[in-house]
């Protein structure tokens, strides 16, 4: 399947920097056993380039002739049913040399070409069933790529995980019972502006780097130039990188030659642990990984034995995504004796043969420094995403000293918030009723209507025979044969926000606040695909301001200019915003909407000639019935509790209000949540939302 | 030619020269990534798109290939042509680029491809039938209101547009055919945004505007008034005018390779996207080769600073960061004329 468009393969040593994410991918290269890399960063950073790049670089390795899956005809345990019965039978397997190979997956790929599936020709002929391979027999003993690796469905997560933690494909579907052999280096490309990884597949990568932009202007240059250069198919580059790229295969063939022999000592294996207990991971799969890494990186690097520097970036690699605290190297040196241990063993190996690769000798110093502290700062990332549902508390954590800078535009737009925050929300696909989405498998059904024609025919195709089909005619289907495709789609969330705009001591903040929410909501819409719509109530009446969109420039538009003041028409607020909840389901029946109503909670303008108060709890009583999600945010300190104020209401009824929590009251008969935020900021409005979203699932 | 609603003559679209010369960038180095059109309805976007078919220049491709595979660039054939070329010479024919349009409802396995539903039930065998992405091979792939578009077929595009090829594992079949493709899209940014993914695979990016000119607004009423009297007519009056182009594009396509870069460009380039704070290089790659195509269609011999500042914003526009409320970042157009008044 692997078309051969070399000459759109750029060089791999032709990459300028990108040092770590091209180590990365050597290291795995000399054992697949660390068990991939996932590489990511911003867009256009050279990430699929470099893995493409890869696949020239690969050693040879020994297959067995004609095997499906690629067997190694040494490795009597792993080999397929297939294969051990030709052993069986002739007593040796014939093999020969291929190069190990680059799979992709596409994301759109069906489950049946993923696992294998019954083989229909065979079906027809004989009516046998028997077991076509897909996709995961190929990648045995190969690279596995997936580009975009965050938005692979989650069905085929599933399935990738099962397979590489068994390194064994089990298929068992459509009539066909198969197991096969499945090891695979999983190299994986993302942009996290696109959506966060699940963290059990997160966990399956060995290694991971982020990729940054390079900022130096001269290297930007030598980008720009030998692309320039790629494309014209100039003689000079071509042959220039051939020979590096020539040259850094022969390196690697011979790490993979000297990394049996590769010796980690006891103190070495100490210093390991220690870098995992100080990195607070959770499990101990890092400490393998490093431990394979390290080697791999010695190997590389020529030494017989990892040096500390060895260790250091091999963990680093390792775990840039399960470090929950830093990690130092410097400090380590000096305070853990083992560690010195560790140096010991391998220092007389230090001075040995240079570098295979000019560029990482150059300045191993400047690059640690750089390294260490990238992995520092993955290691906060994932502390916040491991904690998830308590998330809410790290963040608020770090925003505390700003907490009364309600509108600091610059926090939001970190990447690490965000993806702390998105562990929240979790919205992913959901099965459609309608011929929307994504056609992810096939099940048999009652009454088909949207018509599976590749399962339909598997199903059949067994049968052809008992049915009488001869050669020639057209398939016989029969109604249990049909099958409907299953169809996923993702669905976003349409948060409705509520807004008091009414004159009371905090209502500039407040709407601020809310404003600087609703934006850094929809700056992810695309991600979560997300609608926010704004209902604003003041005088003596409320009004939409802002309807149902995803669009962040619509609603910079549209909430610009929202002046506050005037009485607190609340009634009038909470019905206009569950008018936009109604209508919109009726267009769409499958989102899930959240009423967001950010008030002090005492209205006092009546809409239905009743006490302002009490309407209002009968429209919360409507939300709650409707089983419509509601937030309830309020903007107004609780003094309700104090001792003078019970005492006021006892004496003066019309003070009687305020002995009472009005928006907590609203909030319980509506059967939402209450957050008492007084102090309100958009981080904070934002971080509710998001809380609430995860809740409501 | 049989006059229809898409032979509107490119060089009678009055004003929005940005958006024409996008285009035509495009047509002149189709390794610049596609043209994003952003603007309100009404602005000629889909017209001049269409238009754009005309001044196309003509390619070989193998006859019959559904991909349209180039006769003379093996490494780049569809498995099909490989095979044929193994049984002798591959049939050449000539035919135009064309504009392959995609519709927003789509279904994905109409624009991947899917399995042949009548060898599936007839024979039960599993042919591939081609979609969308192999007609659009060589050719523009035109997606209006691409911001509405369903997020999986997004998807799938991304993947096609980054690699060149389109890979099938589905519904039973398993190909994998090129698919290179200019992508131009159309949105109004008011119906929703598109995924930063999908706008950086987007080389160019354009804003349109309604004109406000009051002589050009009626230069467009008259234009399109005679071309709804007499088409025939109207086209002929532009046929000078359209070959001109035409011909200027071709000669542009042929010298482009011989056009310098030197290098005091590409380091102007790569000091305009540091100080714009963009993601990645993609920036500089797109705007080295935009600069160069413009240098080729003003028949210059080398890229000059003024060619960047010809093609500078269409590159930016759409990858400058935006902020909330317009506080802080850097300005796009200042940025620009203080780096090319500087170079």
């Amino acid at each position: 399947m692997s078309i051969a468009l070399d000459r759109h393969v750029y060089p791999f040593t032709a990459i300028v920097g990108q040092e770590s994410m091209k180590l990365a991918l050597i290291l795995n290269a000399v054992v697949p056993t660390i068990g991939g890399v996932l590489i990511r960063g911003e867009k256009g950073t050279g990430k699929s380039t470099a893995v493409r790049a890869l696949a020239r670089l690969l050693p040879e390795h020994n297959v067995v002739e004609g095997c499906h899956f690629g067997c190694d005809p040494d490795d009597r345990e792993a080999l397929c049913a297939d294969c051990r019965s030709r052993l069986k039978a002739a007593g040796v397997l014939p093999s020969h040399q291929r190069r190990m190979r680059v799979i992709e997956l596409p994301i759109n790929a069906s489950e049946d070409r993923v696992v294998g599936t019954i083989d229909i020709e065979a079906a027809l002929r004989a009516g046998a069933r028997r077991f076509e391979p897909g996709v995961l027999a190929e990648a045995n003993r190969n690279i596995l790529y997936v580009d975009e690796v965050n938005l692979l469905d989650d069905h085929l997560v599933d399935v990738l995980l099962d397979a590489a933690a068994m390194g064994v494909n089990v298929v068992e579907r459509e009539g066909v019972s198969f197991s096969h052999p499945a090891r695979f280096i999983l190299i994986g490309t993302m942009n996290p502006e696109e959506g966060e990884l699940r963290p059990q597949l997160l966990d399956r990568f060995g290694l991971c780097v982020d990729v940054e932009g390079i900022r130096d202007p001269d290297e930007r240059v030598l980008i720009a130039e030998r692309d320039a250069a790629f494309k014209r198919g100039d003689h000079e580059f071509v042959n220039e990188f051939a020979a590096a790229d020539h040259n850094l295969s022969r390196a690697l063939g011979e790490a993979i030659a000297a990394v049996k022999n590769v010796r980690i000592s006891a103190g070495q294996a100490r210093l390991i642990s220690s870098i995992c207990v100080e990195a607070d991971v959770l499990g101990h799969r890092a400490d393998v990984v490093i431990d394979h890494a390290a080697r791999a990186l010695a190997a590389y690097r020529r030494h017989i034995s990892p040096t500390r520097e060895d260790i250091y970036d091999a963990a680093t690699l390792a775990l840039a995504h399960r470090a929950r605290q830093p990690i130092n190297r410097d400090h380590e040196e000096t305070s853990s004796p083992q560690s010195g241990e560790g140096q010991e063993g391998s220092k007389p190996t230090d001075t040995q043969a240079g570098e295979p690769q000019p560029s990482d000798s150059d300045a191993p110093a400047e690059t640690t420094a750089e390294e260490s502290s990238s992995a520092s700062d993955g290691g906060q990332q994932s502390a916040g995403s491991d904690q998830g549902m308590t998330t809410g508390g790290s963040s608020g954590h770090e925003s505390a000293p700003e907490a009364t800078e309600t509108f600091n535009l610059r926090r939001i737009d970190l990447p690490r918030q965000r993806r702390v925050r998105k562990q929240g929300g979790k919205r992913s696909a959901s099965q459609t009723p309608d011929r929307r989405g994504r056609y992810v498998r096939a099940a048999p059904k009652a009454k088909v209507n949207d018509l599976a024609i590749d399962a339909t025919v598997r199903a059949a195709a067994p049968m052809q025979k008992d049915r009488g089909r001869l050669p020639g005619e057209r398939l016989k289907l029969e109604r249990p044969d049909l099958r409907q495709k299953v169809r996923e789609r993702k669905i976003g969330n349409l948060i409705v926000f509520v807004v008091d705009a009414s004159a009371s001591m905090d209502a500039e903040q407040r709407m601020a606040a809310t404003k600087g929410a609703i934006l850094s909501l929809l700056q992810d819409a695309y991600v979560r695909r997300d609608r926010v719509a704004v209902v604003i109530f003041k005088n003596r009446t409320a009004e939409v301001v802002l309807r149902p969109t995803s669009s962040v420039s619509l609603a910079r538009r549209r909430l610009e200019k929202l002046s506050v003041g005037g009485t607190t028409p609340l009634t009038h607020g909470l019905m206009a915003g569950y008018k936009v909840v109604k209508t919109e389901l009726l267009r769409d029946p499958t989102i899930r909407p959240l009423l967001v109503l950010i008030s002090d909670g005492r209205g006092n303008i009546s809409m239905f000639k009743e006490e302002p108060l009490v309407e209002a709890q009968k429209v919360a009583g409507m939300i709650d019935a409707e089983e419509i999600d509601a937030l309830v945010i309020d903007s107004a300190r609780d003094y309700s509790h104090l001792p003078s104020v019970q005492h006021l209401a006892r004496v003066a009824p019309m003070y009687q209000t305020y002995a009472i929590n009005a928006c907590a009251d609203l909030a319980e008969r509506m059967g939402a949540r209450y957050y008492g935020l007084y102090d309100l900021s958009r981080d904070e409005i934002a971080s509710a939302v998001e809380r609430e979203l995860g809740r409501a699932r | 030619m049989a006059i229809d609603r898409y032979s509107y003559p490119f060089t009678a679209i009055v004003g929005q020269e940005e958006m024409k010369l996008a285009l035509v960038l495009n047509a002149i180095n189709p390794s610049i990534g596609g043209v994003l059109i952003r603007g309100e309805k009404g602005t000629g976007k889909s017209t001049a798109v269409r238009a754009l078919a005309h001044l196309l220049p003509d390619q070989q491709v193998v006859d019959g290939c559904h991909f349209g595979c180039h006769p003379e660039d093996p490494e780049d054939w569809c498995a099909d042509c490989r095979d044929r070329a193994q049984s002798g010479d591959l049939p050449v024919t000539t035919r135009r680029m064309r504009v392959v349009e995609l519709p927003i409802n789509a279904s994905e396995d109409r624009v991947v491809g899917t399995i042949d539903l009548e060898a599936a039930l007839k024979e039960g065998s599993r042919r591939f039938e081609p979609g969308v992405l192999a007609e659009a091979n060589r050719n523009i792939l035109y997606v209006d209101e691409v911001n509405l578009l369903d997020d999986h077929i997004v998807d799938v595009l991304l993947d096609a547009a980054a690699m060149g090829v389109n890979t099938v594992e589905r519904e039973g079949v398993s190909v994998s055919h090129p698919s290179r493709f200019i992508l131009v899209g159309t949105m109004n940014p008011e119906e929703g945004e598109l995924r930063p993914q999908l706008l950086d695979r987007f080389g160019l990016c354009v804003d349109v505007e309604g004109i406000r000119d009051l002589d050009q607004r009626v230069a467009i009423v008259e234009k399109r008034s005679d071309w709804e009297d007499d088409p025939h007519k109207f086209v002929r009056d532009h046929a000078d005018d359209e070959q001109d182009v035409r011909s200027h594009i071709a000669e542009a396509i042929a010298t482009l390779p011989e056009v310098d870069l030197p290098r005091e460009i590409l380091r102007l380039i790569a000091q305009i996207s540091i100080a714009l704070e963009v993601d990645g290089h993609r920036s500089d790659l797109v705007c080295a080769r935009a600069a160069q195509a413009k240098a080729a269609f003003d028949s210059a011999e080398q890229v000059k600073t003024t060619h960047v500042g010809w093609v500078a914003e269409m590159v930016f526009a759409h990858r400058v960061h935006s902020v909330p409320f317009g506080k802080g970042g850097p300005n796009l157009a200042e940025v620009i004329a203080r780096m090319i008044g500087q170079g």
